[in-house]
């Protein structure tokens, strides 16, 4: 099919940078080893941080809890592999500081918990299914990760009507979701069948962008049978935001403010599809994911399939190490990932996506005077004027910026990355959002 | 030329007459202290004593609702007439002056990381708790520089904070901007500061900071009443620091200093010389 | 009537008092780095001009020409407006403080202000009738009004920008108000007088 003909949807602003896919984008999905150790984070989802459940020196088995969820916005956290627990204390977290983290060593089994169950979905309630992906750990895999069963919880007063899976990977390099939908397309299928069950819905839609058409093609093949619909989506960021995702497919606008329930629609990722049809029908918790590690200052990009916990470097070393110094490695994709201080920290539940760049790779300018262009206001996927919330948090005006809708800036990039100027206009909305947030609260 | 003369008279004794009357007639009650005391405050309306300027705080004052001391710009002369103004006696607090407890420039403390983003210490800060490997020493970029309401804060071309002794008036504009609170506030009388503000263990220290308080008690050995060590960091104590100067001789990293002999090198208050308001040095 | 009209559109537009005729530059620059205390300040202007008008106009004609001392106009002008400012602030001050806090704290600020004594002059030389007179000056208040906001809006957006160390403060705000003046000459040929 060619992308071109086909009925694209999308959303008003947004930009295209390059993409950068070709580096993994037909690279098969590898099994990573096991490494040495692994350093589990208790801090790995939005929400309150797990509460570690085991001691030191404790034999796990793969798939074991490992800490509890601490109230409803939280997820509990297993073993991704059988071994012993070695220590529990601070370690290099991904957001740049040491946060405790279970450390595992493995003792090479892998063997899985004799006692998780698989189950049928068609013989569980949509009560019994939330719960079972409630205690499996699934957190949203696009990078957010916000925990899935809250998401699937809407207050009784919200309709839901439309289910969405997002396939979209508008983040340049990432490949992850791709694979995921070409190698894994009967699970995450399955996954959606389970959630349209827990929502008590019929209508579900994939959206895909159109520069992965094998995935679409073959996700249309085995969709029409089960009545979803696949919808090819224009190439670009950031289309795979929640609320432009809404906008593409349905044409709803959350509103301010408010959560995509309010329109009536629940956006999964298709990772944690994938991830839900194994929590139930194998009882495996959420212990690996799909992990591209990429960019020109890898060797050998791949795409592998990770164990929760395993360290960045020894990733890295699965790739044929490194091509030349690394200048920048960051954790997600290249416009919203966490830049890293260094390879130790370990990969989280949110890691879709290992980048690293080399100081050549890296044009870097003198930030000039903003010259009133507007491409950041044309580029801000919610009309936002950028240009002036940032000048406005430069000069600490955070009461004007906030009139200016700051806080409902997504933090996208698309400004920075358009502007001709090299401003950090991203950085400062951040601050501004952080310095209004902090006063909401004071007051 | 009478005409003139009485005319023109005539118009303003009119005016003069009505606006005698409508003055007793539309009178609104200003306490006339909260008037002197405006007079006698310094009208920077810095915000220091935690209002938003001088008119709020002189009727807070003759409201009772706050203490005639908080003015720190205005200092020990301003609290004097104001507490004359009130009939109260002088609740005089020692002239204050803001020193910031870091040399970790950006030559002699390593970086974590090279910052490219917005020049502002507090947006750093969120940036993985900051480019210096040190969790307490001063970013450099200037926050409280944009803070300070009376221009007594520079940065050098190295990449440190200088306050000067001279410009300070110790209003704590600084100190509530600054993210990492390496700026603390020191009785004026004293010139003998530590410059450090890294809680961390001495071997630790030493691996990222040339200048950093180690922890090594020498300065607590030589003068005992003068300095203290908390959580692997020294202090003077400026109630009993008679002979805190002793210590910086001996400090290893030189992270010891008196302000009387002049500024941290690399600030251009270094070239005015010491760093002691005239009257004092008297 | 159209008569009325052209004299307002001309004092609004064509010889605006701050950008035409530069009367009251003192106020324009001190008051206007916001455009919410500029509006104030121009509703004090608007009512201080017309309140004067109307008294400097009885003033003239039936106390200066009768007794043949129109030479001491100027003086006998800023005499009644500056008292007649005061009782006004006064008055307003004791009867209405939710008024006093937006427009009486500029009230001071206006009451030699020559922008108002000009309107006051130029009345008489302009030989307007009564309502001509109370007609000009909201005219010409509402044109200090206009380049007040203006200019208040602009003084906005430039605190927002790198302005050069050297242009910075009072001397970028003097070159836009020089463009804003620029522009107001647009309207020069759009009533003639």
């Amino acid at each position: 099919m060619n992308p071109k003909t086909m009925d694209l949807k999308t959303f008003k602003g947004g930009l295209h940078p390059p993409d950068g896919k070709e580096f993994s984008a037909d690279k098969a999905i590898e099994i990573c080893p096991l490494p040495e150790e692994l350093i589990i984070p208790l801090a790995q989802h939005i929400g309150a941080p797990a509460v570690a459940c085991v001691e030191v020196g404790a034999k796990v088995k793969k798939g074991s809890l490992i800490a509890n969820a601490r109230g409803f916005v939280s997820a509990p956290i297993h073993a991704s592999t059988s071994g012993e627990v070695i220590a529990i204390e601070p370690r290099p977290h991904p957001m740049g500081k040491a946060l405790p983290a279970i450390v595992i060593r493995p003792d090479g089994a892998d063997s899985w918990d004799e006692s998780l169950k698989s189950a049928n979905p068609g013989d569980l309630t949509a009560e019994e299914l939330k719960a079972c992906i409630q205690a499996a750990g699934i957190v949203g895999m696009g990078g957010a990760t916000f925990p899935t069963h809250v998401k699937l919880s809407p207050p009784a007063d919200k309709q839901i009507d439309t289910l969405i899976l997002n396939g979209v990977e508008c983040e340049p390099y990432l490949t992850a979701d791709h694979r995921m939908m070409l190698e894994n397309t009967e699970q995450i299928l399955d996954g959606i069948d389970i959630l349209r069950k827990v929502l008590g819905i019929e209508r579900a839609v994939i959206g895909i962008e159109a520069n992965k058409p094998d995935a679409i093609e073959t996700l249309r093949k085995e969709a029409a049978l089960r009545n979803i619909e696949v919808q090819a989506l224009e190439v670009k960021y950031p289309q795979g935001a929640e609320k432009q995702l809404i906008d593409a497919i349905t044409g709803r606008q959350v509103p301010s403010g408010t959560l995509p329930m309010e329109v009536g629609v629940v956006v999964q990722n298709v990772g944690t599809a994938a991830a839900i049809s194994a929590a139930v029908r194998l009882g495996r918790p959420l212990v690996e994911r799909v992990v591209t590690i990429t960019g020109p200052g890898i060797k050998d990009p791949k795409n592998l399939l990770v164990r929760i916990g395993t360290p960045l470097q020894f990733l890295v070393d699965q790739c044929g190490g490194l091509n030349g110094e690394p200048a920048k490695i960051i954790m997600g994709g290249p416009m919203m990932g966490q830049t890293q201080l260094s390879l130790e920290p370990p990969a989280i539940r949110g890691t879709s996506g290992l980048l690293i760049f080399r100081k050549e790779d890296l044009p870097r300018y003198e930030a000039g005077p903003c010259i009133r262009c507007g491409r950041c206001i044309g580029a801000c996927p919610i009309h936002l004027q950028p240009t002036t919330i940032a000048a406005y948090a430069r000069l600490d005006l955070f009461d004007e910026a906030a009139e200016y809708h700051a806080l409902d800036c997504i933090e996208c990039g698309c400004c920075t990355y358009i502007c001709p100027a090299t401003l950090p206009l991203v950085q400062s909305i951040r601050y501004a959002k952080a310095a209004i947030m902090a006063k909401k609260r004071t007051l | 030329m009478l005409a003139s003369i009485l005319t023109l008279g005539g118009i303003g004794l009119f005016a003069a007459i009505a606006l005698g009357i409508a003055a007793k007639k539309f009178a609104v009650e200003v306490d006339p202290r909260e008037l002197a005391i405006l007079e006698v405050l310094p009208g920077a309306n810095c915000g220091a004593c935690g209002l938003p300027g001088c008119g709020g705080y002189a009727k807070a004052i003759v409201a009772g609702s706050m203490a005639p001391n908080l003015c720190p710009p205005g200092g020990a002369e301003t609290i004097e007439k104001i507490a004359h103004i009130m009939g109260v006696e002088a609740l005089s607090s020692a002239p204050k002056v803001a020193v910031v407890c870091c040399q970790g420039d950006n030559i002699k403390a390593s970086l974590k990381y090279q910052y490219l983003g917005l020049e502002d210490c507090n947006a750093a800060q969120k940036i993985a708790d900051g480019p210096k490997n040190c969790p307490g020493g001063c970013i450099g970029l200037g926050s409280c520089v944009r803070a300070c309401p009376f221009g007594a804060i520079e940065i050098t071309a190295e990449g440190l904070a200088v306050i000067s002794r001279v410009n300070c008036t110790g209003c704590e504009k600084c100190i509530a901007t600054c993210p990492r609170s390496v700026i603390k506030m020191t009785p004026l009388s004293a010139t003998t500061h530590v410059l450090c503000n890294s809680n961390d263990k001495g071997a630790l220290v030493r691996k990222y900071c040339q200048v950093g308080c180690i922890a090594c008690q020498i300065c607590k050995k030589v003068a005992p009443e003068s300095y203290t060590i908390e959580n692997f960091l020294a202090r003077v104590v400026y109630d009993s620091a008679e002979n805190a100067e002793v210590a910086i001789e001996k400090c290893p990293t030189k992270c010891i200093r008196d302000f009387a002999s002049g500024y941290p090198e690399g600030s251009s208050f270094a070239a005015v010389g010491p760093g002691t308001k005239p009257e004092q040095a008297a | 009537m159209v008569e009325l009209f052209v004299i307002l559109v001309s004092a609004v537009f064509v010889n605006n008092f701050v950008l035409a005729r530069f009367l009251g530059i003192c106020p324009f620059l001190g008051v206007s780095k916001k455009v919410e205390t500029a509006l104030g300040m121009g509703m004090a202007v608007i009512f201080v001009m017309t309140v004067a008008s109307v008294v400097t106009w009885f003033i003239q004609y039936l106390i200066l020409i009768p007794f043949g001392i129109e030479y001491l106009q100027t003086i006998a002008f800023i005499l009644v407006i500056a008292s007649l400012v005061q009782l006004v602030e006064m008055v307003i001050q004791k009867t209405s403080p939710v008024l006093y806090q937006s427009l009486g704290i500029f009230l001071p600020l206006i009451t030699t202000n020559c922008a108002v004594l000009g309107v006051a002059v130029l009345n008489i030389q302009k030989d307007y009738s009564f309502l001509q007179s109370v007609v000009f000056s909201l005219g010409a208040g509402l044109g200090f009004t206009l380049a007040m906001v203006l200019f208040a809006g602009l003084r906005e957006r430039t605190d927002l920008s790198p302005v050069p160390k050297s242009f910075q403060g009072t001397a970028i705000a003097l070159v836009t108000a020089g463009l804003l003046s620029l522009a107001f000459m647009g309207f020069a040929g759009l009533v003639k007088g």
